[in-house]
């Protein structure tokens, strides 16, 4: 973006706040409508919740030309690559709304199915309630999404997804099946 | 049936209790709900029409106890009797017609339940039964759906605390007599019983005496509402959070079956199933809640390696190496000889194999050993003509020939109690103090530690004077520490020689049985075959064999004390607590160069261990165990073991790759095949057929084969609560085929005991006897909170009354007492049980007692008793 | 005409009120029985209802809740009985608000309330514990920081709604069950139960 070389100081400071501010007026979605959530992210969209009021009312069917990616539904392990891949193709700054239970953890389809929780494919940065999220639940999201542009940091990339935190540890010597390899060789 | 009109408690008791066998009796045809059944003559006909798909409900009525018709839930119309019967006290006869669900059937059981629910308090959310309740069921199924009853319903004080382990709860009991005809009829403890008239009626206990019963976990299992909970579990989980498997109980060398529940990767409970020939669904309180030591803090859960003064937690990668390295420079510079293997009685067979094959197939050493001189030579063990636990029941009589099986295998003890009180099997106790079934004997045989050439005659005439045609049953163990094995072993032979007795071995460690049948003992290969027969035939999948034969336990510390033995493995045993000769052990202990912990918990030896290969436990890992009949049966795998633990067998076989042998043994699976196809007496005994074999398999398969109960559930899948009872065509051949021939002939007892030479009295001393009681200073029950409260932890000795007058000091007085081999200060209490002249020392107890005393070289021990000044 | 008519719908709209509400700033009113945020409640006395039973975790199907219950101590007991609410956490992002906990509560411990507007950042926020989800001491929600509160969500919290109560049906609408309740008190007898059962 060219402004990593400007160094911090009072002016830059505001500046940053400037850039923030126009960062969260104009978040703009990419559809990535799955499943009943998508009916109530598309109702927010019209009339009767407006989402123009936060400058996003454009839903951009191209991923190079959203910031933010509302994951609205239950994502299957099929769809998870494409999910993936949208992401991929959108350009940073970017963000993840993970919209309703199923999205966030898989909710009440814990099979094999399933993707449990779409944060073990990106990384989210709000997590919605409900199932579905009202549109005012999903505002809530979108306003907390805000609130973290405005605080976050300016420059950093997201992390890698986190999922529910379980890290696969593998023990000392040995292959996940529980097998020694070190003593194989050995 | 009717027509002789016995009264009900002198029926045979195989009416009261057993299912009798298809083919034996004769069958009557009964009518029950329009299907026409054979059954046999006599049987129950609430048995009759379970066993035929008629459910009827009830709730004091149990397979394993005798009816009393409390409950009036079973009533059923019978044609031609006048009113309702209660099928759990009507027996079968021909042509009888029963209907089940008809208008005036229906009419009882509402009236019942709805009598029943009058003062049942409706707090089902709360109670630990909710949700797996037999009067929520049976409501629900049969009962009204609304009570007419509106007033307040009684109250009492609850819950009240009967024991350390249970709770009673007076308003939800139905007076349903099960918890107290438990303790009655089948742990002959009557530490429970009805008190009050009428409406009056409640479950009581003695005044100020605790229902401190080894068996009270039975009570709570057994009762069909709420009443009697259980303090582990209490409201520790919910029925739907449990999930559960079948698995045998490890605590001693019964093996009784149960079903494992955990909720959230912990154990929450062990509830007894039903097995025919096992524990007929009983468990004893040390199995049933010694769940608890699983999850105790106090256990090892990362591998250790010594630095310095302390055990420094390490990778596996680094222990492994650092242990493999240790053994392998003291087998190159000394010779396999100087490596000694000790203990692995308590881990699963698999774990056994392993060990066995890594100490005489890899390391080469003979001197390997399961017991820890507490148990009687491997060799009698392994050769003796065995019994099984259901020839007690058909014996022409059984002799107690070791400890008390009370306190050291508390379900067998329930089972010769059942063969002797209700089958009428003669008892003959011979031991050198009362125990818990003396009471139950037909003939009480007294004899001095050590000393039994006279006991053994009196045996011998009174067994001649019994007609019938069962074998004689041996129970055969080590009644004492104290003294040498050799004067029982010495009756054993008498007994078998005359009588033909077959033997039932009391060893109590979880799987010494199957430690042993695997070659974890000195002289023998896995599969019961001595080290020269089965040589050939194991050095052909080990790819070699000891030399020459080693020493048990004693020799092996006795060889690391004088320096021939350099190094020590210790699998899942401490000898500074488990070996009675404290003073031998700890000597060697000092003197072996390498000392490599392999076990669960950091004991007194772990502190002398260069390096700690910490192992899952029981719940933690699947295999096999093999109870005192040679039973194998199934452990199953319940939770994720916490940090990183290693099943046993593996670690054994990490060890032999670091020393250049690969085993390819990946699964479990994998090596109860190798077993099956290495070890003579496993023949036939692969994972295939143990899958299959719900109460396990007795070895050697080729004699019984036609005992094996065959399920059709894949493994795993859920609990079969009912004693199974398979059809003629599902037994024996029919569901497999005849398992090949043991490779090598097993090995047999010569029956050649010397006596030994009796020890000459000295009339001032007390002759001890050491033995084990059911809760002491063991891990199982030191680390199961439950239980840790029930255990005396202090050493005490135990003298008759009159013994104790003659020293003259009062109960609780610390007096010094001398062996020839130590001298220690020891509390002095006075015992019933305990005859003149002789002092009775539990084992496992903390501080110094009775391993201080004992001199393993010494025929007996004497001590002599002087007050402190 | 024709390239016109579409004018037509847009300038007829322009004299319409407009529709749109502007949140956060206003809320719509939820409907009598909405399903939101859970609240555990307590009888008059501050006792806690919750009595450990586990009923609502067995019964849920999206397994959100975590429920153990433990030994009421007797000197400072937490709920009326022998047994209570030890652990309580709901994870919302699990939770699908089919309300089936509130139906198979036997106490009425556990309500829903009408807020519906948070969100989370990670995952570990959206557990709510038992401090979290007990009413405060005049019986209402506890009002968290992430939570946009505009008045009204937690009115009627109480169990009258629960389609299994006989104040489920429309008549008893507002008028709750007998149980002493803070924040709703000691409330009328419902249909079938007479004044002088109610407490």
């Amino acid at each position: 973006m060219g402004m990593e070389t400007i160094p911090h100081n009072f002016l830059t400071a505001r500046l940053e706040d400037l850039v923030k501010w126009a960062r969260r007026s104009s978040v703009w979605p990419a559809t990535f409508g799955l499943a009943c959530c998508a009916m109530e992210m598309m109702a927010t969209g019209a009339a009767h919740y407006d989402l123009a009021r936060y400058g996003m009312e454009v839903f951009r069917a191209s991923p190079r030309q959203a910031d933010l990616m509302v994951v609205a539904g239950r994502l299957s392990q099929k769809m998870a690559p494409v999910l993936r891949q949208v992401y991929d193709q959108m350009v940073e700054p970017k963000w993840v709304i993970s919209m309703g239970v199923c999205a966030s953890t898989g909710g009440m389809f814990n099979n094999y199915a399933l993707v449990q929780g779409v944060d073990q494919i990106v990384p989210v940065d709000v997590y919605v309630p409900g199932c579905p999220p009202g549109p005012e639940t999903l505002m809530h999201g979108i306003l907390t999404l805000h609130e973290q542009i405005r605080s976050g940091p300016l420059l950093a990339r997201r992390e890698a997804g986190r999922g529910a935190g379980i890290q696969i540890e593998q023990r000392d010597g040995q292959s996940p099946s529980g097998l020694a390899v070190a003593a194989r060789s050995a | 049936m009717s027509a002789n009109a016995v009264p009900m408690s002198q029926w045979p008791s195989d009416h009261r209790y057993t299912i009798p066998v298809a083919g034996d009796q004769d069958m009557v045809t009964v009518t029950i709900d329009d299907k026409v059944v054979q059954v046999p003559r006599g049987q129950l006909l609430i048995a009759a029409a379970q066993e035929h798909g008629t459910y009827i409900p009830r709730f004091c009525w149990h397979e394993r106890m005798k009816p009393v018709g409390m409950c009036r839930m079973c009533l059923v119309e019978v044609e031609g009797m006048r009113g309702l019967q209660i099928s759990c006290a009507t027996p079968v006869v021909d042509g009888m017609v029963v209907r089940t669900e008809s208008a005036p059937v229906k009419a009882a059981q509402d009236g019942v339940l709805e009598m029943l629910l009058i003062n049942h308090p409706l707090d089902c959310p709360v109670c630990d039964r909710g949700g797996e309740c037999p009067l929520q069921d049976q409501t629900l199924a049969f009962g009204p759906g609304e009570s007419r009853y509106v007033e307040e319903k009684r109250h009492f004080a609850k819950p009240i605390p009967i024991s350390d382990l249970v709770m009673l709860d007076r308003e939800r009991c139905i007076q349903c007599g099960r918890c107290t005809r438990f303790a009655a009829e089948i742990a002959g403890d009557a530490l429970i019983d009805f008190g009050g008239r009428g409406g009056h009626t409640e479950v009581i206990t003695y005044p100020d005496e605790p229902f401190s019963s080894y068996f009270s976990g039975n009570t709570v299992q057994i009762c069909p509402v709420g009443a009697l909970t259980a303090k582990p579990y209490r409201f520790r989980a919910r029925p739907w959070d449990l999930d559960s498997v079948e698995t045998s109980c490890q605590a001693c060398a019964v093996g009784c079956r149960g079903a494992l529940d955990s909720t959230s990767n912990r154990l929450v409970r062990l509830l007894g199933v039903d097995s025919e020939p096992v524990n007929h669904g009983w468990l004893c309180d040390k199995g049933r809640y010694g769940y608890e030591w699983v999850h105790s803090e106090a256990r090892v859960r990362a591998p250790g390696l010594r630095r310095g003064m302390e055990l420094e937690v390490t990778s596996w990668p680094q222990a492994l190496d650092a242990a493999a390295a240790a053994l392998r420079r003291v087998r190159d510079e000394h010779g396999p000889g100087a490596i000694g293997v000790l203990g692995g009685a308590r881990g699963t067979n698999e774990d056994a194999y392993a060990w066995a094959r890594f100490a005489k197939g890899v390391l080469r050493t003979d001197n390997v050993d399961a017991q820890l001189a507490d148990g009687l030579p491997a060799d009698v063990v392994l050769g003796m003509p065995r019994a099984t636990i259901a020839d007690l029941d058909r014996a022409r009589a059984i002799v107690l020939l070791g400890p008390d099986l009370k306190e050291e295998l508390p379900v067998l003890a329930l089972r010769v109690r059942r063969a002797a009180v209700d089958l009428g099997v003669p008892l003959i106790d011979v031991a050198a103090r009362d125990h818990g079934l003396t009471s139950s004997a037909a003939h009480v045989i007294r004899h001095a530690p050590g000393v039994v050439q006279e006991a053994v005659d009196q045996v011998a005439s009174i067994i001649d004077g019994i007609t019938g045609d069962g074998p004689v049953v041996v129970v055969l163990g080590r009644p004492s520490v104290a003294e040498p094995a050799a004067a029982t072993i010495h009756a054993a032979s008498q007994l078998a020689k005359s009588h033909g007795a077959r033997f039932l071995s009391a060893l109590r460690r979880g799987n010494v049985h199957g430690a042993l049948d695997l070659g974890l003992a000195p002289g023998f290969l896995p599969g019961r075959v001595s080290l020269d027969a089965g040589r050939d035939h194991l050095s052909a999948t080990w790819g070699g064999t000891p030399d020459a034969t080693g020493f048990d336990a004693t020799g092996i510390l006795r060889a690391a004390a004088n320096g021939t033995i350099k190094a020590l493995v210790l699998v899942g045993c401490d000898l500074l607590t488990d070996f009675p000769d404290r003073a031998l052990a700890r000597e060697a202990l000092s003197a072996v160069e390498r000392v490599v912990c392999v076990g669960a918990f950091p004991d007194d030896s772990a502190e002398r261990a260069d390096v700690f290969l910490p192992t899952g436990v029981w719940g933690e890992q699947a295999g096999t165990t093999t109870n005192l009949e040679g039973r194998v049966s199934v452990l199953r795998r319940k939770i994720t073991p916490e940090g990183r633990t290693m099943e046993g067998w593996r670690i054994a076989a990490e060890l032999a790759a670091r020393l250049g042998s690969d085993w390819d043994l990946e699964t479990v699976e994998e090596v109860q095949d190798e077993i099956a196809q290495a070890a003579p007496a496993f023949a036939g005994v692969d994972a295939a057929l143990l899958r299959r074999a719900r109460d396990g398999v007795v070895l050697p398969l080729a004699d019984h084969l036609d005992e094996v109960t065959f399920v059709p559930a894949t493994p795993g899948a859920g609990v079969s609560w009912e004693p199974l009872r398979p059809a003629a065509d599902e037994v024996g051949n029919g569901e497999v085929a005849a398992p090949p021939a043991p490779a090598v002939a097993l090995h047999t007892w010569s029956m050649e005991a010397p006596a030994p030479a009796a020890a000459p009295r000295d009339s001032y001393a007390l002759r001890v006897i050491a033995a084990r009681t059911l809760y002491g200073n063991d891990r199982v029950t030191s680390e199961s909170p439950s239980l840790a409260r029930l255990a005396t932890s202090d050493a005490r000795l135990l003298v008759s009354a009159r013994d104790r007058d003659r020293i003259g000091v009062e109960d609780g007085t610390v007096v010094r007492v001398t062996s020839p081999r130590a001298s220690v200060e020891l509390p002095i209490h006075v015992d019933r049980s305990t005859p003149e002249g002789f002092a009775f020392l539990a084992t496992n107890r903390d501080g110094a007692g009775a391993s201080d005393l004992i001199d393993l070289d010494a025929p007996v021990t004497d001590v002599r008793v002087e007050t402190l000044s | 005409m024709g390239r016109l008519s579409g004018f037509r719908v847009t300038l007829a709209q322009v004299f319409k009120p407009k529709v749109t509400e502007h949140y956060p700033k206003e809320k719509r009113p939820k409907p009598e029985r909405f399903h939101g945020r859970h609240v555990l409640n307590r009888y008059e006395d501050g006792m806690e209802k919750c009595i450990g039973c586990e009923l609502c975790a067995g019964v849920c199907p999206a397994k959100c809740i975590y429920v153990r219950g433990a030994d009421n101590p007797p000197d400072a007991p937490v709920s009326p009985g022998e047994r209570y609410g030890f652990v309580y956490e709901i994870n919302y992002l699990r939770c699908i608000h089919c309300d089936l906990c509130v139906e198979a509560c036997p106490t009425e411990a556990i309500t829903e309330s009408k807020l519906f507007e948070f969100s989370f950042t990670n995952r570990e926020d959206a557990i709510y514990t038992r401090d979290e989800l007990l009413v405060d001491d005049e019986g209402r929600a506890r009002r968290q920081p992430w939570e946009l509160w505009h008045g009204g969500e937690d009115d009627r919290t109480s169990a009258w709604m629960r389609a299994t109560a006989p104040s489920g049906s429309a008549e008893f609408e507002g008028r709750v069950s007998w149980s002493g309740e803070l924040g709703f008190g000691v409330r009328l007898g419902e249909k079938g139960q007479s004044e002088e059962s109610s407490p």
